[in-house]
């Protein structure tokens, strides 16, 4: 039964759907099977099914699916939150002239990551994360006649293609060790990972031997990898740029899809990390967590910050994945996807409308900024209500899924750097800093977009004709505020213990647990500071007191100027590959070109002597044979005269010459 | 006694100008006189060299058949004459260079 539903999921969205409705109706066809599917494997046995794939010497490939507790939960939101973006989508991309392609692309997507989910083969899971990274090119790129569009969309597949290079060199040094790719046998708890041996500076595998580092550069490679599709830094700039796409995309790939698939495949092979790795990982997941916090401060385009705080909230996953959270990091990127998705729709809401004031008034000024906002409360409440609840899930204010999963975070932080000492204190103090960063980052989006007036330039506000979205959009917020609640998750509003996700995910070998102080302090700490955060945000941008310009500081420009990582990849990256296409194109056009020319000048010497000589020597010969020949025919026709008298001569010199040579032969 | 060189001399310019008459005259007929002219100087030294043979008269037999065989010859090449004649009407041997077909 599981298995012919998922068939039926793989074909549906896999084919190329031209009419909205018909691609709805396949992702609910999804959507119902993998509740189905959700209920009957969670907390069950694993399911694993697999079919021989190809042979090469004696390995042979097995392919199939695995479902266990983190797939079948990945599924569930995968479908769930694709399904609403797909009604969404409906109203949202209404008279966009290339709708079809949008359907196709976006089941195309879906498809890939579904396939990323279930695949029970690391080799398979990397054909599935290529297409991904495909699919979210082709989206991001989906308004392919604007040149920035084109220009994300690139920028994104080129970060992916580096990250999936590090997949690539993990699945390949795994391979080299166990001679095999198959997550079951690799990954389960008494599986080959476990069964290998660290002594000393090598790592044993039966009779496998390898030097240690090899173990630690598989898991930094599969981290590299992982960095790249959840956008961590170094290579989290693509992600910012992804928001040329329509912004029902952005919310499908940020919120719940491709971004969770770099924390989903550290999921998956969690057991192969080893200390170094893990605090490799917890430590890049805290930098980035707060210098994207830092950067949204700044940002005016509303989905820029979005997206800026998207990278901040998977930094927060990864850092739950360094220290040892694995629950709580897939907790997080449950609730995260549900508030975060919601924020991106309530975001495309606002927009749209603001796109539709500015086309009906044939104003022009950029409805992406939020500055030109305001004083939408009146207008759109529904909106409104629904975005002020996903941010404060997003701050973690107690009641809200966010606060379960966020403080879940943080704890685990904490309880894990208390033990060591120095710099690693750093990160769970910086997690606690980004926190409160967060916190006014969504508060002023939330106070700049929906409180005061509005301050479209040029605009008179009396003749306002906003008005609340259209339902399909409407009612797809509402279902997703909803799912930013605590009950969906946890009974017990206070305590993360209790949310069913952690203690379905409690199968993860690291999960320590120790209660603490922290418990209590930190959600106490981070609340209080987190609403004081709020308040000076309200004075500065609501009330406007005494709110200060930064606008000269140095590090409002730092921020504004998104750490500056575009220009420096541009000049390190960019500008080198163009400098070594440069150099490279005068050394093709003065080394290879000359050498071609003078090899064609060199021909063209040889043949002009080669001309010559045919000419000359060789039409010589050939002439000289023919004129030969003519010259002993024109001599010897003489003879042929025909006249009687001339042969009689010719019979007497003969005759005489004879007569002479025998006569002088004789007399000598 | 006339010695035997006095002939000798005498038959080779009869040969000669025979000779001469074969190569250079432009007419058959003037030809075939030089023909006669040389075939008589051959015959004026079998008869030269009969004097000296100590058996028989064989040179003067030699010389009656060759004068015979001239005489045949002479009537042939006068019969061919007048053919050539009849066809090229002409008889200059420098013009008949072409066989008829």
């Amino acid at each position: 039964m599981p298995l012919l539903s998922f068939c039926g999921i793989l074909l549906f969205t896999g084919r190329p759907d031209r009419g909205g409705a018909f691609s709805i109706f396949n992702i609910a066809v999804s959507f119902v099977s993998s509740l189905i599917l959700f209920f009957s494997i969670w907390n069950q046995d694993p399911l694993h099914q697999q079919v021989d794939w190809f042979t090469i010497g004696n390995t042979t490939f097995r392919v199939g699916i695995l479902l266990n507790n983190l797939s079948v939960m990945m599924m569930l939101l995968v479908s769930l939150i694709a399904t609403l973006v797909h009604i969404y989508s409906t109203r949202y991309m209404k008279g966009d002239s290339y709708l079809f392609r949008y359907w196709a692309y976006l089941g195309l997507f879906c498809f890939s990551m579904f396939g990323l989910v279930i695949a029970d083969n690391l080799l398979l899971i990397y054909m599935f994360w290529e297409l991904v990274g495909f699919s979210s090119y082709l989206l991001i790129g989906f308004w392919f006649t604007r040149e920035s569009a084109v220009r994300a969309n690139k920028k994104a597949f080129i970060m992916n293609r580096l990250g999936d290079l590090g997949f690539l060199t993990g699945i390949m040094i795994l391979f080299t060790q166990f001679q095999t790719l198959d997550i079951t046998e690799l990954f389960a708890p008494n599986g080959l990972v476990a069964q290998t041996i660290l002594s000393g500076d090598y790592w044993t595998f039966g009779t496998q031997q390898m030097p240690a580092i090899w173990l630690t550069l598989a898991g930094l490679a599969f981290f590299f990898g992982a960095t790249a599709k959840s956008a961590q830094f170094p290579l989290h700039t693509w992600l910012p740029d992804a928001m040329e796409g329509p912004t029902s995309v952005s919310s499908l790939i940020h919120a719940a899809t491709m971004v969770a698939a770099g924390v989903f495949l550290l999921g998956r092979i969690y057991p192969l990390f080893d200390e170094t790795v893990l605090f490799v990982i917890a430590s890049i997941g805290a930098f980035t967590a707060f210098m994207a916090a830092t950067i949204a401060l700044t940002q005016n385009d509303i989905k820029r910050i979005l997206a800026y705080s998207t990278i901040s909230q998977l930094g927060f996953m990864m850092l739950a994945m360094g220290v040892g959270g694995f629950n709580s990091g897939l907790f997080h990127l449950v609730t995260h996807a549900f508030f975060k998705c919601l924020l991106f729709l309530a975001a495309g809401a606002v927009i749209h409308e603001m796109h539709h004031l500015k086309d009906h008034k044939g104003l022009d000024f950029d409805h992406q900024d939020i500055r030109n906002m305001g004083g939408l409360k009146k207008y759109m409440p529904i909106t409104f209500i629904t975005m002020t609840l996903a941010s404060l899930a997003l701050i973690g204010i107690p009641f809200t899924s966010g606060y379960l999963s966020k403080d879940a975070i943080l704890i685990q932080a904490f309880d894990w750097a208390e033990g060591k000492g120095g710099l690693v204190r750093l990160i769970p103090y910086s997690a606690l800093l980004t926190s409160w960063l967060t916190a006014f980052y969504i508060s002023r989006l939330i106070f700049k977009v929906f409180f005061g007036e509005l301050r479209v330039p040029g605009y008179n506000t009396a003749a306002v004709s906003l008005h609340e979205a259209p339902a399909a959009m409407k009612n797809v917020l509402v279902i997703l505020a909803l799912f930013c609640l605590f009950p969906f998750f946890s009974l017990d509003p206070l305590n993360y213990d209790s949310a069913w996700l952690m203690e379905g995910m409690k199968s993860s070998p690291r999960a320590e647990h120790t209660a603490s102080i922290f418990h209590t302090l930190i959600p106490i700490v981070v609340n209080v500071i987190a609403l004081l955060v709020i308040s000076l945000a309200y004075f500065w941008y609501v009330r406007r007191e005494k709110a200060p310009d930064f606008s000269g500081n140095p590090l409002y420009r730092f921020s504004e100027g998104q750490w500056f990582f575009d220009k420096l990849y541009f000049r390190t990256f960019v500008g080198g590959t163009t400098s070594l296409a440069r150099s490279s194109f005068l050394f093709d056009k003065r080394i290879v070109d000359g050498l071609v020319n003078l090899l064609g000048k060199v021909g063209l010497v040889l043949s002009v002597i080669s001309h010559w000589v045919d000419r000359y020597i060789v039409d010589g010969l050939v002439n000289g044979a023919g004129l030969l020949a003519k010259a002993i025919g024109n001599f010897s026709r003489n003879f042929q005269s025909g006249r009687l008298q001339y042969y009689l001569v010719w019979m007497l010199l003969v005759v005489l010459t004879f007569f002479m040579i025998k006569y002088f032969s004789l007399a000598i | 006694m006339i010695p035997l060189s006095h002939f000798m001399l005498v038959s080779a310019a009869l040969f000669c100008i025979g000779l001469y008459a074969v190569l250079s005259k432009r007419n058959a007929i003037m030809v075939l006189i030089g023909i006669e002219f040389m075939l008589n100087a051959a015959i004026l030294n079998f008869v030269a060299f009969s004097r000296h043979d100590k058996f028989a008269a064989s040179g003067q037999v030699f010389a009656l058949f060759a004068i015979v065989l001239a005489a045949a010859a002479v009537a042939v090449a006068l019969a061919i004459i007048l053919n050539v004649y009849k066809y090229y009407k002409t008889i200059d041997p420098t013009e008949i260079d072409q066989l008829g077909d």
